[in-house]
């Protein structure tokens, strides 16, 4: 199964808050996903990110692709594959 | 959690510091800064796209998917996904050019910020101090409104 690691954006309007979700890349737009692995904070400065290391490496180990956005959240998080 | 402000402490110790080197992460950060502005100034001026508009970009900057993705899923080339994309952004910077109101979004939210901070601190400020506070808060949300 073709599987994606991504941003979805949730909180309120004006009040942006994401998770970094594992989801299956066949229905990118249907809702659900497999696992949360983390969140991202915007709000405050320096924005905060949260990254689940042990949950993040086992997915990109079974070949889960992230965007670029959560691709870059990874390197600055200093997960690597 | 951590804040990119421990990851720049951790790349500074762990690698020598070079100009370049560091000059290097600073766009990384920015970029990532992008697309949240891009969320603001949608959650401002989305509803002045068209229901398309805001549909595809909705799904691109909002639910991360790549051009292909949302290309594929309405029916239009990748090429027509980045101009859509690239339009709506156009679109929403222009009028934040020109109502600011993310902007003041912005500013009167770190206003209210300050005013908590104040709030916390009532019993080590003297009455004078905060009311020196208070006012020069209340004239900064003025000059933004």
């Amino acid at each position: 199964m073709a599987v994606k690691i991504r941003l979805r954006r949730m909180g309120k309007k004006k009040n942006p808050f994401y998770r970094i979700v594992v989801a299956d890349s066949r229905s990118p737009r249907d809702g659900r996903c497999i696992e949360e692995i983390g969140t991202y904070n915007p709000n405050t400065d320096p924005s905060e990110f949260k990254i689940n290391e042990e949950l993040a490496k086992k997915w990109l180990a079974t070949g889960a692709q992230p965007t670029e956005t959560v691709g870059k959240l990874f390197k600055l998080a200093g997960i690597e594959k | 959690m951590r804040s990119h402000r421990e990851i720049y402490g951790r790349y500074v110790n762990k690698k020598t510091l070079t100009q370049t080197a560091f000059a290097d992460m600073i766009p990384k950060v920015m970029k990532m800064e992008r697309f949240v502005e891009q969320t603001l100034l949608f959650d401002f001026y989305g509803d002045l796209l068209t229901e398309h508009q805001r549909s595809v970009y909705e799904d691109v900057v909002l639910g991360d998917l790549t051009y292909s993705e949302a290309a594929e899923e309405y029916g239009v080339s990748r090429q027509g996904v980045h101009e859509l994309v690239k339009r709506c952004n156009h679109m929403m910077e222009e009028y934040e050019q020109k109502l600011h109101l993310v902007q003041k979004f912005r500013s009167i939210r770190d206003s209210a910020k300050e005013l908590r901070q104040v709030s916390g601190r009532t019993r080590e400020l003297t009455p004078e101090q905060i009311s020196e506070a208070l006012e020069r808060i209340s004239d900064h949300i003025l000059e933004e409104l």
